[in-house]
């Protein structure tokens, strides 16, 4: 019988021994804190938000399954190194993706810049084939201004483009490619105005 | 003694089964998807300050459940956490509701302002059709309907602070645009200069009246030319004018329209235009005008006094050198009723436009 208890004493303290005393994965912890760190200073925040929330939510989630076994009296920190693991492993995949999500973002910048200065460029050439005569020096005058204008605002685009806005210089493009287009119209209208009166 | 182990063992599986660990509260699932909810409503830019006491609250809550889960399973009791966390989820719901009403608030005091700056692209667009000089204005307007088609963009798209950023952009273009169109319009604010024009028109009617004859009265403002006969209005037409057809004509190539009382000199069956009628520009006023701008040296030294302005045909949509032009069927009317010696006035305006002025500062 004393032998039994002694047995049953010296167990207990062996697996409080073994599991009581079990760390916090601070290295897997810091890792993890890296791998996403990294992936902010790829541009997560800008180019992929919505990932980068749910990146950063899954290692708070992580953190807390922590916390509540580092509380618990037999500690089990297995499911929170697989949680650590896969934020790790998910962030690293974010950061990338983030280069191609930046390209992307870039490629539809220059594109956007491209059919901007296309527009401008198409607009200057009816300018330039319209009738020049009594009847058409007004709107041929207005309609340059016009495209000057359109023209002072284009180096917005290449200048949001150099600071990486890429969505803004897309935006500004897209606005001035519109612009121009309403230009062409409206030049368009006026050389067929005068068509008709002759 | 059989009978009460078996009863023992019994009563022992009754107690372990009903001992079972407590579920973690619903509330809790629900606070994850709201923080989600806030986050996309954008709480951390609309309303930071209680965003950060909501995920103060929501750490405290997460804190009890963590303490909670800790426990042995038998014994956990999650009615605090619950509490907790049904507290946050009123925190959070009165939250999410401010955030829409800030960006609502932020929405709505955007759209007044960006709608305020297309109400003034619009009066300069008014301005600028009526007076046809429109280079300087036309190219600032150009860029200031740029940034406002991007803030109308933004603003669909919630980027509320960007747009900001927009509108110092539109001020700035629309600023240069009305100063363009306050200097050019500037003289007919001018109450003694209108009052000089008014009296040059009355001139010219009282002396139509007396003597019964034909007048012409061009008003450069209200882009029109009216022919008087004895005194009364006879026919009233549109007319064209230069790139600065509303100022003063004072040196050749200045593309302005001359003002002062002058007088048919020659009449061009034939012309560049359909048919001409040459008036008597320079007359000794201009002359007079001329001297002096060009001792001050507002003129270029080489440039001369100009001539040859015409009323010609070529359509009231013409951009002259300086002329007035009308549409080639209203040339052939005026043409056989004006004889050579008929006075032509040529004024800005016979209203001051302080007011129009007014509406640009």
């Amino acid at each position: 019988m004393k032998n039994l208890v002694r047995i049953f004493v010296l167990g207990f303290f062996a697996v409080s021994l073994f599991t009581s005393c079990a760390r916090q994965p601070s290295q897997e912890m810091s890792d993890t804190r890296a791998a996403v760190d990294a992936a902010i200073k790829e541009g997560a925040d800008v180019y992929a938000a919505d990932e980068l929330k749910k990146l950063n939510d899954d290692l708070t989630a992580a953190l807390d399954e922590i916390a509540t076994q580092d509380k618990k009296f037999f500690k089990k920190f297995g499911t929170a190194k697989e949680m650590l693991a896969k934020v790790k492993a998910d962030a690293e995949v974010l950061k990338a993706a983030i280069p191609a999500k930046k390209e992307a973002a870039k490629n539809a910048a220059l594109t956007a810049q491209q059919e901007a200065r296309a527009a401008l460029d198409e607009a200057k050439a009816l300018l330039e084939k319209a009738p020049k005569g009594k009847g058409t020096r007004a709107d041929i005058e207005a309609f340059t201004a016009d495209l000057k204008g359109l023209e002072d605002s284009f180096p917005e685009v290449q200048a949001a483009i150099d600071r990486e806005d890429y969505f803004g210089a897309s935006n500004t493009a897209a606005m001035i490619k519109e612009k121009a287009a309403g230009v062409s119209e409206q030049v368009k209208q006026a050389i067929e105005k005068v068509k008709g009166k002759r | 003694m059989k009978t009460v182990r078996i009863f023992a063992l019994a009563g022992f599986i009754v107690f372990v089964l009903s001992c079972q660990t407590p579920a973690v509260p619903p509330e809790v699932g629900q606070a994850r998807e709201q923080e989600n909810n806030l986050w996309r409503a954008g709480a951390a830019v609309y309303a930071k300050e209680e965003y950060t006491q909501y995920l103060a609250s929501l750490r405290l809550a997460k804190d009890k459940l963590i303490k909670e889960k800790a426990k042995f399973g038998w014994f956990r009791n999650y009615k605090e956490v619950e509490a907790a966390f049904r507290e946050v989820l009123t925190q959070g719901q009165a939250l999410l509701q401010s955030v829409e009403e800030e960006k609502a608030l932020k929405s709505r005091t955007l759209s007044e302002q960006l709608e305020a700056l297309r109400e003034r692209i619009q009066r300069i667009w008014k301005l600028i059709l009526t007076i046809n000089e429109t280079q300087v204005v036309r190219r600032s307007l150009a860029q200031a309907e740029v940034a406002m088609m991007e803030s109308e963009a933004l603003l669909n798209k919630e980027k509320y602070a960007e747009i900001s950023r927009k509108i110092e952009i539109i001020q700035f273009h629309l600023g240069q645009a009305e100063e363009a169109v306050f200097s050019i319009l500037a003289r007919y604010a001018d109450e003694a200069q209108v009052e000089t024009w008014r009296r040059w028109a009355m001139e010219t009617i009282d002396e139509s009246r007396k003597k019964g004859t034909t007048a012409i009265l061009i008003t450069k403002l209200d882009r029109t030319l009216t022919v008087y006969r004895a005194g009364k209005v006879a026919a009233v037409y549109n007319i064209g004018l230069g790139k600065y057809g509303l100022s003063d004509k004072l040196y050749a190539g200045d593309e302005a329209t001359p003002e002062g009382r002058y007088k048919v000199i020659k009449k061009f069956p034939q012309s560049r235009f359909h048919k001409a009628l040459l008036i008597d520009y320079p007359n000794d006023e201009d002359k007079k005008e001329f001297s002096q701008a060009k001792k001050k040296g507002l003129i270029p030294p080489q440039a001369g006094i100009g001539g040859q302005i015409e009323i010609h045909g070529g359509g009231e949509d013409s951009l002259t050198g300086g002329c007035v032009a009308v549409e080639d069927s209203v040339m052939d009317k005026l043409f056989s009723e004006v004889s050579i010696g008929t006075p032509v006035t040529i004024i800005g305006s016979l209203e001051r436009v302080a007011e129009l002025l007014a509406s640009l500062k």
